[in-house]
């Protein structure tokens, strides 16, 4: 294992320390306040606002939950420690994000940042922590767009000393695939529908040929750009194909232009399993398709149904959401519980550094951590590489709500990347 | 106004100018020598100022001296950063990148420039956009890059943390002190009464003996170097390069903002400009879509109600010239001591 050496007081802040020691402490009261013991102040950055918006809605309820749960402090090592969670919305803007750690890390003194949502949120963010050594814990992006999107090379050491991450990768979602397309006897000839973004280039990178090694056919037309508006030579060609799966990484818009017309144009006739990531994760992405959202096939990286409870509030996934749908009247969203578990690993991050005002005990606390959640297990000691945690991703389906309230129900289909999570549903034919 | 008389004289500086500079010179000591009392806090917005300045200063030299309003200068501050990641992969030092990757992009431009100086006006700006967005495409196309997904500038980790801070500190203030000076020496040079002849009226220029390409192109190339120079040194401060947020318009919407609010042909104006930005930005940034929706409305009031902007305003109405670039007609008995 690496060593973490603490860098000694270069001459540059003993200057300052001796030049104006006293005087800083007198006209900077957060940094009296941070040397304080028993106090422990933690970052959190999120998108709530821009296109990712949807992701960090549910935040503001998930935050309250975690700060009820804090109110009498936490337990570490016999003593209690005031924790001070300073939340700040990235608004889907990478820069903003890297000036809001910078701020965070600077400015507040904080002991421990947390970070959720997408490369243009997590990536600016770890990195502004690596470079000041500060701890920084992350969740909800795929691994490799975290690891290798930051520079770490495939077979050389991790770069990472401060930054850590648990999250699904490209594997959670072949696995997956391979489980729900097996659901339903097709010809195995599959559309792809993947983007010039990162997860597109990701997907059809590492997912495609596993995918055909599993003995699928796979029909992909090529890298459309964001924004295109007519999708009609790719529909030809898959009616062309006679696919009978289809596989797509697109956007909300760009996944309404192209369903409708595939709608139009015949092709979703022949489809029996319409799976779509990235779209399709709210249950606004599916409303706002009308009739053409109902079976569609998804996969989940957290659910309501899955058999855990959070080790900070205490809640299971069920309690969590019922709350959420009773305060809000809207339905429960993946990101709550995505949220929570960010915070059950932080936490426990916390407890087990048994002294978590010393920077290096918290890094090499989230190296060591294996803690259930409410998303279930986050084990960094089993991970691929040294910095990342591997989490599943659920195969779902959305199906039209018998009973409501809400018009979607969002049901589990298969649980090939975690045996314990219940299927609730047979996955039906998108066409039938 | 005394009548027009033949005793006129051609006056460069004034007194206040020369207190200006003087005082210029003090600023800069003054935060060259920040990093022994400033906080890290400081330090880290201070750079984002000093890049800003470089930023609005190149856009008003292109724009407001050489009359060329491109909405395509993000292309030189995306290749800045991104050849700065390339070379840094070689294994270079990631600082020496930045110095590499700055004067790649001026080698670069000058091709462009021969290319797109031929449009005029509204085309050459679109064309300019044009051209940002085959570069980006072009950029995402490098297997390091990893399409959007980007990378980061993960050299950086050598340095710890407060010595990184400081170099990047310091390297950004030189910077920008550097560029402008050159852009103040070159617009204050025969060039730069040329360039000005030009955006005032191209013929007339060309029919005393100015040379309309070449003026051109120095001024295109110089704005593309300093704005590559721009980008790279973001990057150090960042750290990380998602393609689209270098590529993006919105850098050129705040060197139009910075311009057309400090005061559009004024070099004084683009620093104040850059100030105001700084300023308005660490205030009211955290508003989010009615931050930028303000940016857009209070552009389209300066251009409308102020269109010299703020430090234009300010000139006439006390006739300050504190970096004098150009020439000023005096009475000989009326010569600025600036007692008005």
């Amino acid at each position: 294992m690496k060593k973490i050496t603490k860098t000694g007081i270069s001459r540059r802040q003993f200057t300052l320390s001796a030049i104006a020691g006293s005087a800083i402490m007198a006209i900077n009261p957060t940094f009296a306040a941070a040397t304080s013991d028993k106090k422990l102040r933690v970052g959190f950055i999120s998108p709530r606002t821009g296109h990712l918006g949807a992701f960090g809605e549910t935040d503001p309820f998930v935050l309250s939950q975690v700060r009820q749960a804090l109110a009498d402090g936490l337990q570490i090592n016999n003593e209690t420690y005031q924790i001070e969670i300073l939340d700040r919305d990235s608004q889907s803007d990478p820069s903003r994000a890297g000036q809001l750690a910078k701020d965070l890390i600077n400015n507040e003194n904080i002991d421990f940042m947390l970070s959720t949502v997408a490369p243009e949120t997590i990536n600016p963010v770890s990195d502004a922590c690596e470079a000041a050594g500060i701890p920084c814990l992350s969740a909800v992006l795929p691994w490799e767009a975290w690891y290798f999107g930051r520079g770490a090379k495939p077979g050389q050491p991790s770069p990472f000393k401060w930054t850590y991450h648990f999250s699904f990768g490209v594997d959670e979602f072949y696995q997956t695939y391979i489980s729900q397309w097996g659901l339903i006897e097709t010809n195995k000839k599959v559309g792809v529908m993947y983007p010039n973004d990162a997860d597109g280039n990701a997907i059809r990178r590492f997912l495609k040929p596993k995918l055909e090694a599993a003995g699928y056919t796979i029909i992909d037309p090529g890298a459309y750009e964001t924004g295109t508006s007519d999708f009609s030579s790719q529909i030809a060609l898959f009616k062309r194909e006679g696919i009978e799966i289809f596989n797509a990484f697109p956007i909300p818009s760009d996944f309404s232009a192209l369903w409708r017309q595939a709608a139009q144009q015949g092709l979703t006739r022949q489809i029996k399993i319409a799976q779509i990531a990235k779209t399709g994760l709210f249950p606004s992405d599916i409303e706002a398709l009308g009739g053409l959202g109902n079976k569609l096939a998804s996969a989940c990286y957290w659910h309501k149904d899955m058999p855990y409870r959070s080790p900070l509030t205490g809640q299971t996934g069920k309690q969590l959401c019922d709350l959420y749908e009773a305060q809000t009247n809207k339905q429960w969203t993946q990101q709550i519980g995505a949220c929570l578990s960010l915070f059950d690993a932080a936490m426990e991050t916390l407890i087990t550094s048994a002294d978590p005002k010393n920077k290096v005990n918290l890094a090499m606390a989230m190296r060591k951590l294996n803690v259930s959640t409410i998303a279930g297990q986050v084990d960094f000691t089993s991970g691929p590489v040294p910095n990342v945690a591997i989490t599943p991703i659920i195969g779902t389906q959305w199906v039209k709500s018998k009973s409501g309230p809400f018009k979607f129900d969002y049901l589990i289909t298969e649980h090939a990347t975690d045996p314990n999570v219940p299927i609730a549903h047979k996955l039906t034919p998108y066409n039938a | 106004m005394s009548q027009w008389t033949n005793s006129v004289t051609i006056q460069r500086w004034t007194p206040s100018s020369r207190y200006a500079i003087v005082f210029a010179g003090l600023v800069l000591v003054l935060l060259a020598l920040a990093p022994l009392f400033a906080s890290n806090g400081l330090l880290d917005r201070l750079t984002a100022l000093f890049i800003y300045v470089i930023l609005a200063a190149m856009w008003n030299a292109l724009a407001g001296y050489g009359g060329l309003i491109s909405v395509g200068q993000q292309a030189f501050f995306g290749l800045g950063a991104y050849f700065t990641i390339r070379i840094a992969d070689l294994g270079l030092d990631p600082f020496i990148s930045v110095a590499l990757a700055a004067l790649i992009v001026g080698v670069i431009s000058y091709p462009i420039s021969l290319v797109m100086l031929r449009l005029k006006g509204g085309e050459f700006a679109i064309g300019m956009w044009v051209v940002a967005s085959i570069l980006h495409l072009m950029v995402n196309l490098d297997g390091l890059i990893q399409g959007e997904t980007g990378i980061s500038l993960v050299s950086l980790n050598h340095y710890d943390s407060a010595q990184r801070l400081t170099i990047i500190y310091l390297l950004t203030l030189g910077s920008m002190a550097g560029l402008l000076a050159l852009l103040f020496f070159v617009l204050r040079s025969k060039t730069g009464s040329a360039i000005q002849a030009i955006r005032d009226n191209e013929e007339a220029a060309t029919s005393v003996g100015v040379k309309p390409e070449k003026t051109k192109q120095l001024l295109f190339v110089i704005a593309a170097f300093g704005i590559g120079v721009a980008g790279a040194l973001w990057l150090t401060s960042a750290t990380t390069f998602l393609p689209k947020t270098y590529f993006s318009v919105q850098w050129s919407a705040y060197m139009i903002f910075m311009v057309l609010v400090g005061g559009i042909g004024k070099f004084e104006g683009a620093i104040l400009g850059a100030i105001i930005f700084f300023l308005v930005e660490t205030w009211f940034s955290s508003t989010g879509v009615w931050y930028l929706v303000s940016l857009g409305a209070i552009a389209i009031a300066f251009s409308l109600f102020l269109p010299k902007g703020i430090w234009g305003e300010l000139e006439r109405r006390f006739n300050w010239h504190f970096l004098p670039v150009g020439y000023q007609v005096v009475e000989k008995n009326k010569i600025n001591t600036d007692k008005k």
